[in-house]
């Protein structure tokens, strides 16, 4: 009876748990896990936490917000950036807590996993929720990773290729340094400015920097954002053959019409982009698709996510993952001595030096006006120096070259620039005090400040303070050029080690110098006190490596030999005697 | 097995303790220790041992009797021929590494926590002296809770106006702009910041900022700005009362600092 009754059970729940154990891994492992239901502690968590940037009510209107770029998400229109989801769609549960964990990269989203626990997370990703209904019974479509395009040299060249022919340098710039023609002019779902992402620059990309997590941005686009999913560029549903065909009927019709024949094929051709047209805005709207369409999607997006891998790889291959480390400790910048001429702005022997000292900036808010949201992140260096003289060669990144212009809001002539800042009088020793770290104060500093409309000039300035700057009345004999390019000044300067102006800044080899950077960008809105700024670094003229070190490690050597014979022959003496 | 000679065993113990500090103290139970510091204590261990050896002539023979022997013995002539080929190249090597190497850039020192000027001053007011003003806002906690919290989300928001750039978003001292600076950011989060200080001592540090650092705090670096130019005496204290209540850490009052 009771092998009966078990036997009965098996046969019928065998299916069902077929059933069951073909489906569960799709939900479990295709969703991620699922946020509880909303709970008053999420809500307090999200006003302990959250609401001071994205609003009591989810709008991205806390009293943080104004002051940020980009502005903290606003949660009511279901727009999300950051998503494992295709395009239009909302994210998963999972995504949501990704975002809280992992933070936003390069915006003034931290990664809060050091912080609330994993319950946490989920409470909050249950409250945010509620902002927006939208999230109700939708089953949104996964970006299906699996096809990933191992990274190689071929693969990189095909998504270059792809770069230039999609148009990605509108906005990305010809090289990827965010500095597209369009760059300037961008703006979210919101109204608010935009700067396209610095693709030099993978430790500022907000949803990560993983080849996965680029070309999931590539898929389901950024929402909200200026960019668009990599899938409108493309006539989905139509092989390459097929959609240059359509190009070429397109352009006879509009020469001299078509044939028949011709017309035909056309129609067919539309037939089916209409078709996939039809399936796409099901799966925005969110609706239910058929099995038979889901597999027609599947294999029409094949192509294209191949493309996008191959992209992906190539944007991977632009910059390092992380940010570089800051130029102290053994970072610091050495300004190398070479024998002879020193290399001008384009010799190859700048390439000898291989990592340039990466000196961080950040945004001016001591003095008003400031400056909150810096578009200048770092400046580096790279130095030679010979008997009489010292050359630099600098860079930053800045997706805007702004020749001297009124600015939009304050009407304010704005132009880029860059001021490079030493003590006047070096300190001795770390407890000697230095000038205030911006411009000086009691003690005062010593400036070359370079604008973008004297590219071949820099001026030698003295500050006590940010609003104290006079321009030397005489100037000493300093070389410089400066260029824009891709997205990127460079910026050389040459001076000799000394000078008889006792305000000016003294080079003497072996000795840590003091060195700060302030930079403009015009397009920013930066002028006078607004624009970006680093605190005090050091750096210093590697001096020539001595000869002594051939004398006295031998010398010591040959001395220690002496003194063991001696010890040994007097202990000898003695014990004979 | 034979005997070890007081020589050898020495030598261990000199040894062990050298490992003990450098690698033990500094590194496994704290970070490491100053060459300075450990080439000062190896001298007065040096010093101890040779007191040690040397106070009676028999035990100061025999610790130098293994030496004796290296040197002059003839049944020790491979380990002396070894010794005396090592010793010299160990003195090459060393002193060819001191004087090759690269001047290393000064250590940025830091006075942590200042002592505070006599007068708490904002602006150019005087408020009174630095160890007997209170937060004037800190009795509503008791007094009236509805108007305390007034007062703390007014804090909070002037905390993510203002401060959260560097302090961070957990005051924690990650803020975004945090990189950009050193010495770091204060965190809040650490226990040995808000409980150790009397709420005076926070309003100096936050109206005068780094310039307003006093001469012992040498070399300046701080990136403080000088909050009284752009914030209220009131929004000052509110943001004191919200550090403290958003971190659960508690200032010192000053009948605490009398003790």
């Amino acid at each position: 009876m009771k092998k009966r009754f078990y036997k009965n059970i098996f046969l019928i729940s065998t299916p069902g748990l077929i059933l069951l154990l073909a489906v569960f891994p799709i939900i479990v492992f295709a969703q991620g896990k699922q946020a509880p239901a909303a709970s008053e502690a999420g809500k307090a968590l999200y006003e302990d936490k959250c609401a001071h940037c994205h609003g009591i009510e989810g709008a991205g209107d806390g009293s943080a917000a104004e002051n940020l770029l980009p502005r903290p998400r606003d949660f009511t229109r279901g727009l999300y950036k950051i998503r494992s989801t295709e395009s239009g769609q909302l994210p998963t549960d999972q995504d949501l807590f990704d975002i809280i964990s992992n933070g936003m990269p390069g915006s003034s989203m931290p990664a809060w996993s050091k912080i609330l626990t994993e319950d946490e997370h989920w409470q909050l990703v249950a409250h945010i929720k509620t902002f927006h209904d939208g999230f109700e019974g939708v089953s949104p479509r996964l970006i299906d990773v699996s096809g990933k395009v191992p990274y190689s040299e071929e693969s990189v060249a095909k998504g270059e290729e792809f770069y230039t022919t999609l148009g990605c340098a509108d906005c990305h710039g010809v090289i990827g340094r965010g500095d597209g023609t369009s760059a300037p002019d961008l703006t979210d779902e919101w109204g608010f400015r935009t700067w396209p992402a610095n693709l030099w620059q993978p430790w500022t990309f907000r949803g990560g920097a993983t080849t996965e997590d680029i070309f999931k941005r590539f898929i389901g686009g950024i929402a909200g954002s200026p960019m668009p999913s990599f899938i409108s560029s493309f006539r989905l549903g139509l092989t390459d053959d097929e959609s240059a065909r359509m190009t070429e009927l397109e352009a006879k019709m509009d020469d001299h019409g078509l044939s028949e024949a011709e017309e035909e094929e056309y129609a067919a051709l539309e037939e089916k982009l209409f078709m996939f047209e039809d399936i796409m805005l099901k799966v925005e709207e969110g609706e239910e698709l058929a099995p038979d369409e889901h597999t027609k999607l599947d294999t029409a997006l094949k192509p294209i996510f191949e493309k996008s891998w191959h992209l992906a790889n190539y944007v991977k291959s632009l910059g390092p993952e992380e940010q570089p480390q800051a130029a102290v400790g053994d970072k610091v910048l050495r300004s190398q001595y070479r024998a002879g001429a020193l290399p001008g702005m384009n010799d190859e022997a700048w390439n000898e030096l291989q990592n340039a000292s990466y000196f961080p900036l950040v945004g001016q808010i001591v003095i008003d006006p400031r400056q909150f949201n810096p578009s200048i992140d770092a400046v580096t260096a790279k130095s030679f120096y010979n008997d009489n003289e010292i050359a630099f060669l600098f860079t930053w990144d800045d997706r805007t070259k702004t020749l001297p212009q009124a600015d939009d809001e304050t009407g304010e002539t704005v132009e880029d620039a860059l001021a490079i800042q030493f003590p006047v009088k070096i300190s001795e020793g770390p407890t000697d005090p230095k000038p205030y770290f911006i411009w000086g104060g009691r003690r005062p500093v010593y400036l070359w400040s370079w604008k973008v409309a004297e590219p071949s000039t820099v001026t030698e300035m003295n500050a006590k303070g940010i609003d104290k700057a006079t321009v030397q009345s005489t100037q000493g004999p300093i070389q410089a050029e400066g260029v824009y390019k891709d997205g990127q000044y460079q910026l050389w300067v040459k001076r000799s080690l000394t000078t008889e102006d006792r305000n000016d800044v003294q080079f003497t080899p072996g000795v840590f110098i003091p060195i700060a950077f302030s930079a403009w960008d015009g397009a920013n809105g930066d002028v006078k006190t607004k624009r970006a700024v680093s605190t005090w670094y050091t750096f210093v003229l590697d001096p020539v490596p001595s000869n002594k070190r051939f004398v006295y490690p031998p010398l010591v050597a040959l001395i220690s030999v002496g003194l063991l014979f001696g010890l040994r022959s007097s202990v000898r003496r003695r014990e004979n005697t | 097995m034979q005997k070890l000679s007081l020589f050898t065993k020495c030598l261990i113990i000199f040894v062990v303790l050298w490992v003990f500090l450098r690698f033990f103290i500094g590194g496994v139970w704290s970070v490491p220790l100053p060459a300075s510091v450990i080439s000062m204590y190896l001298g007065l261990i040096l010093l101890a041992i040779l007191v040690h050896v040397s106070v009676e002539d028999d035990r100061f023979r025999e610790f130098l009797r293994p030496v004796k022997e290296t040197l002059a013995d003839d049944s020790r002539r491979t380990r002396r021929t070894v010794l005396f080929v090592l010793i010299p190249l160990v003195m090459l090597g060393f002193t060819f590494s001191k004087v090759s190497t690269k001047a290393d850039p000064p250590a940025a020192l830091r006075t942590a926590h200042p002592a505070p000027p006599d007068e708490l001053t904002y602006r150019d007011k005087v408020i009174g002296s630095t160890q007997e003003v209170e937060n004037p806002f800190r009795h509503l906690e008791k007094d009236d809770k509805e108007a305390f919290k007034v007062h703390v989300d007014n804090g909070r928001r002037v905390y993510y106006q203002n401060c959260f750039y560097c302090h961070g978003d957990d005051l924690d001292g990650e803020g975004h702009f945090a990189h950009g600076f050193n010495p770091p950011p204060a965190n809040f989060q650490d226990p040995g910041i808000i409980p150790n200080f009397q709420e005076s001592f926070f309003f100096w540090r936050i109206s005068k900022g780094g310039p307003g650092l006093p001469p012992a705090a040498t070399p300046w670096d701080s990136a403080m700005p000088v909050w009284e130019d752009h914030l209220t005496e009131e929004e000052i204290w509110d943001v004191i009362l919200f550090l403290s209540e958003y971190t659960g850490y508690r200032p010192r009052t000053f009948s605490e600092a009398e003790h």
